[in-house]
């Protein structure tokens, strides 16, 4: 690969620096959440963190080309990894969604396999010339490509993640244009899927999740517990928060999960209301910069990439701070960079490196200009 | 890509909408809900470890310690801090002699029931232990020492019948004391039941933060949260018991069983009321122990009855005061009225003796008194019937409750309606008889018989016995005070009064009679024997059983009346030879103490 000038050039710091933003949003938290237990978790997220800008950099200056070239490779290797995780993964409270990697790092396959979905899918779209909007035989294939992923992931089971992969894919399919009649049909699909999904693939502490959700009084010292201590957080945190390091729901363990779903918790006992609509913002900022980069890129590649990864963190957000928040039913869905985990981060950062180049790229001729040079 | 222009506008518009949403939540629950919340999270860190009160004391009318509280040393574990449970459990079963398997069993409890929570293991430890495990600190790991207050009996079983003694709260406590909590620990009977709301105080409370465990957390970063209510101390009571007296009515009474009550005849203030035998209060101190508790239930000598108050006996000769009243004032006899004893009456076929074999030949009413003439009663007794009878009986209090502060029982005053209401049965005029030198149905309580004799030495008011004089609050300010009351007035004219109260002189007094065993040099006593034979005497094999119960009871100054004593030695024989040795004693006990200062 060539290093270009002209995307070098073309680095866009603004949204590094959002980015950059985020993650040391994300790590004071943790270390707030997290200093009473000794700092090895904010010390591990802190090594990912950088690894994550760093490959988020590296990534974005690989060609998209590239990238539609290895999708194929990326989606059998997330496969093999998938299987091996249910294989060889360790089980931690009823899911087998790790593979321990040596004593101190673990890796979450589940995770990175919402990436080479989203560009399955891009190459789907690019390659297909049909346009939209598109009927249930025509995806066929990317219905199977999704359909795998989902499965692999269900037995694991890691409902959270699953619950992503459909999302993200499925607001691409919409995005992309659907008939009326398939629309129709999916709905049928998935309310008749769920009855199945209910009795064999969610495991009884699944089910009482969400029936705690669409009940909270039904226990309150059981799986209501989290969320209704998730909410006394947030609300007690009230304008201006308790202050770095003093909410009381946090620091005296009040709030389950404090370095990963339940983050965005901290976060809101003890920066308030200001902090949380702030930092709520700064994921705004990114999504709808993911979208403007998707709406100048030059392929349908590039562009399906873009409204993937924009799905993705717009998914993860809403789904995350909605359940922490008492809206949703609590799904192990982290909330991007600011949860704890070297996976999550990871994935992230990827989708942001990618997307990050397609926008270094959306001049157009700006490529063959280098290249005749 | 500008065929897919209108798709960005729409995603663009979900997603800020989406964003709207989750603003719209964290403006609800931190802006509109956040002071609610706060509360929530305070509660939710905060937990109230109570300060018990300290109960109030329990004085003598002159404020002399009766009932106190001391510190009682109690030994809690806190499962977390427990290294080895069962190395634990042998250290202390070896220290503070329990079974091991007992303390085990608590150790394992308190780990099921929270680790962060100090568990119970025994309350009131006494010193040495105490020492040998503060000595041994280290080694005891978990182990803690918590102090709170329990009550102390300066004077041991003194006064029990009447002080009562706490337990732990029962259902009906709970509903009857709204404040209080399942292991709280209520005066169960007498004083300490009775002035339960005045004695208990107000707990205060600290609080403590804990974390989502429950385990606590010495983290000042939540300190400035911490509020706390100091406790206030329970209201002293302040007896109308003098403790001097009480002591030397204590111990004339002795190992015998009976009762012994003196009250201050203008008052109706109780300053000693002894009961024996009875239960030791000090054994309920650290809960009593249900092997004792059932040995005291089935004690045979019954010492849980307050024989004062709650004890039902024939009344015997010192029920005569009665029927001379009802007899002079129905004009039945005068004092000149002179009848004849051969020693026994007859009427019918029936013959009632009288207790001098051989007779007292002619006898006036004084003389009646003074020797106690069964005889000379039993034709009083038949002059009046029973009609009108009855009338005296219950202008003295006799069948009704005295209306003291503590349990007690009405007894039975005989009438031709008791009778046929209670038994079924018409009323014989031999009843009427017997009832005239207080045998037969009348049952009565010494203090009945006490507060007989006040009112005729106060020349007629009956009164309402007090034993409680004032509450006074720990700081001093009095809460509630007990002044004097009166249940009526006898309907006696003064001159009747005086002949009786003449006649009550000469048995002390004079040398035939009956009571001169508590003459004293110092000061004229006037009183009455009484030799209540037991009615149910068919087994002869039981000797004790059999005997009479000797009475007497008094007033002195005769000719300014102060106190009335009245004694029941319960199987004791002869009144006049068991029971006014007895006053005399605690008439010499009370003359010392008035010398010595105010009564």
């Amino acid at each position: 690969m060539m290093l270009d000038r002209r995307l070098v050039k073309n680095f866009n710091w603004s949204i590094f620096s959002l980015i950059m933003v985020i993650c040391v949003v994300g790590l004071v938290n943790l270390y707030s959440a997290s200093y009473q237990t000794g700092l090895s978790v904010f010390k591990k997220q802190l090594l990912w963190v950088v690894l994550g800008v760093f490959g988020m950099i590296l990534i974005s200056f690989l060609d998209t080309k590239t990238i539609e070239r290895y999708t194929q490779y990326a989606y059998i290797a997330s496969v093999l990894l998938l299987i091996t995780v249910l294989v060889l993964g360790k089980e931690v409270s009823g899911s087998k969604s790790w593979i321990s990697l040596g004593s101190y790092i673990t890796i979450q396959p589940s995770e990175f396999a919402k990436v080479p979905v989203i560009l399955a899918l891009a190459k789907f779209y690019h390659n297909d010339f049909e346009n939209a909007p598109y009927g249930f035989r025509d995806l066929v294939k990317p219905i199977f490509f999704v359909a795998l992923l989902v499965l692999l992931v269900m037995l694991q089971p890691d409902l959270g993640t699953a619950l992503m992969i459909i999302l993200i894919s499925g607001s691409l399919v919409l995005f992309m244009g659907l008939r009326i009649r398939s629309i129709i049909f999916f709905l049928i699909l998935a309310i008749g899927l769920s009855f199945p999904t209910w009795h064999f693939f969610l495991k009884d502490y699944q089910k009482e999740r969400i029936e705690t959700f669409l009940d909270p009084s039904r226990d309150p010292l059981g799986s209501g517990y989290n969320s209704i201590q998730s909410q006394i957080a947030i609300g007690s945190g009230e304008v201006f928060g308790k202050g770095l390091m003093r909410g009381s729901q946090t620091q005296l363990r009040f709030i389950p999960e404090r370095h990963t779903d339940f983050a965005f918790s901290v976060l809101a006992e003890e920066w308030g209301f200001t902090g949380s609509v702030f930092t709520l913002v700064l994921y705004l900022m990114l999504v709808l910069w993911i979208l403007d980069t998707a709406s100048f890129a030059k392929s349908k590649f590039s562009m399906v990439v873009c409204v993937g990864v924009a799905a993705m963190f717009f998914w993860h957000t809403l789904i995350n701070v909605g359940m922490v928040s008492g809206i949703l039913p609590v799904t192990g869905v982290p909330l991007l960079i600011l949860s704890y985990g070297g996976s999550s981060i990871l994935t992230a950062m990827l989708g942001i490196g990618i997307v990050m180049g397609i926008r270094m790229r959306k001049f157009p001729g700006a490529k063959e200009a280098v290249e005749f040079r | 890509m500008r065929e897919y222009k209108s798709r960005f506008l729409i995603a663009t518009f979900i997603l800020i909408q989406a964003f709207l949403i989750l603003v719209g939540r964290m403006w609800y629950l931190q802006i509109s809900r956040g002071d609610e919340f706060e509360k929530f999270s305070l509660h939710n860190r905060i937990r109230f470890v109570r300060v018990p009160a300290p109960r109030g004391r329990i004085l003598d009318r002159h404020g002399r310690e009766i009932v106190v509280n001391r510190p009682s040393f109690d030994v809690y574990v806190l499962p977390e801090d427990i290294k080895d449970p069962e190395r634990l459990a042998d250290s202390l079963s070896r220290i503070l002699e329990i079974d091991v398997v007992e303390i085990r069993e608590r150790i394992t409890k308190a780990f099921r029931e929270n680790r962060f929570r100090p568990a119970l293991i025994i309350r009131d430890i006494n010193r040495d232990q105490l020492a040998f495990i503060e000595a041994r600190k280290s080694r005891l790991q978990g182990v803690l020492i918590e102090v709170n207050h329990v009550r102390k009996y300066p004077h041991g079983k003194l006064g029990a019948a009447f002080l009562g003694y706490l337990g732990k709260a029962n259902e009906a406590d709970l509903e009857l004391y709204p404040d209080i909590r399942g292991d709280d620990i209520v005066g169960k009977v007498g004083i300490e039941r009775n002035w339960e709301t005045y004695l208990r105080g107000e707990d205060g409370f600290i609080q403590k933060v804990t974390d989502a465990l429950g385990r606590e957390v010495r983290n000042n970063l939540f300190e400035r949260d911490l509020k706390r209510r100091d406790s206030i101390p329970g209201g002293d009571v302040i007896l109308s018991i003098d403790l001097r007296l009480q002591k030397a009515a204590e111990e004339a009474l002795g190992d015998k069983f009976g009762a012994a009550v003196a009250i201050d005849v203008r008052t109706g203030g109780v300053l000693a009321l002894v009961s024996h035998p009875t239960f030791d209060p000090r054994d309920f101190v650290r809960g009593i122990e249900a092997k004792k508790w059932k040995e005291l239930i089935e004690d045979r000598s019954f010492p849980f009855i307050n024989r004062a108050t709650q004890g039902l006996y024939a009344p015997g000769s010192v029920f005569k005061i009665v029927t001379a009243a009802a007899g002079l004032k129905e004009e039945v006899i005068n004092s000149d009225t002179r009848f004849y004893c051969p020693g026994a009456y007859t009427l019918g076929r029936k013959t009632f003796k009288c207790w001098k074999k051989g007779g007292h030949g002619t006898v006036n009413l004084h003389r009646a008194i003074v020797e106690s003439c069964d005889v000379y009663f039993y034709n009083v007794g038949e002059r009046l019937g029973i009609d009108r009878f009855a009338r005296y009986i219950a202008a003295f209090g006799f069948g009704s409750l005295t209306g003291i502060d503590l349990s007690e029982r009405a007894g039975i005053a005989p009438s031709k309606e008791w009778k046929l209401s209670a038994l079924k049965q018409p009323w014989y005029t031999g009843e009427t008889i017997v009832t005239a030198i207080g045998q037969g149905y009348i049952s009565v309580t010494p203090l009945q018989i006490a507060l007989m004799t006040a009112s005729v030495a106060n020349g007629g008011t009956v009164l309402k016995p007090q034993i409680v004089k004032r509450v006074v609050s720990s700081e001093g300010e009095v809460l509630a005070e007990y002044g004097l009351e009166t249940r009526g007035q006898l309907p006696l004219g003064e001159d009747i009064i005086s002949k009786i109260k003449d006649a009550l002189k000469g048995v002390v007094n004079e040398d035939r009679g009956t009571g001169r065993a508590s003459r004293l040099d110092e000061i004229l006593v006037a009183g009455k024997t009484g030799t209540a034979q037991v009615v149910s005497h068919t087994d002869k094999v039981e000797r004790r059983e059999h005997n009479d119960h000797a009475w007497f009871t008094s007033y002195a100054p005769a000719d300014d009346p102060e106190i009335a004593v009245t004694v029941m030695v319960e199987h004791g024989g002869k009144g006049g030879s068991v029971a006014a040795p007895l006053v005399k004693q605690i008439l010499e006990a009370y003359l010392k103490i008035k010398k010595g200062g105010n009564v």
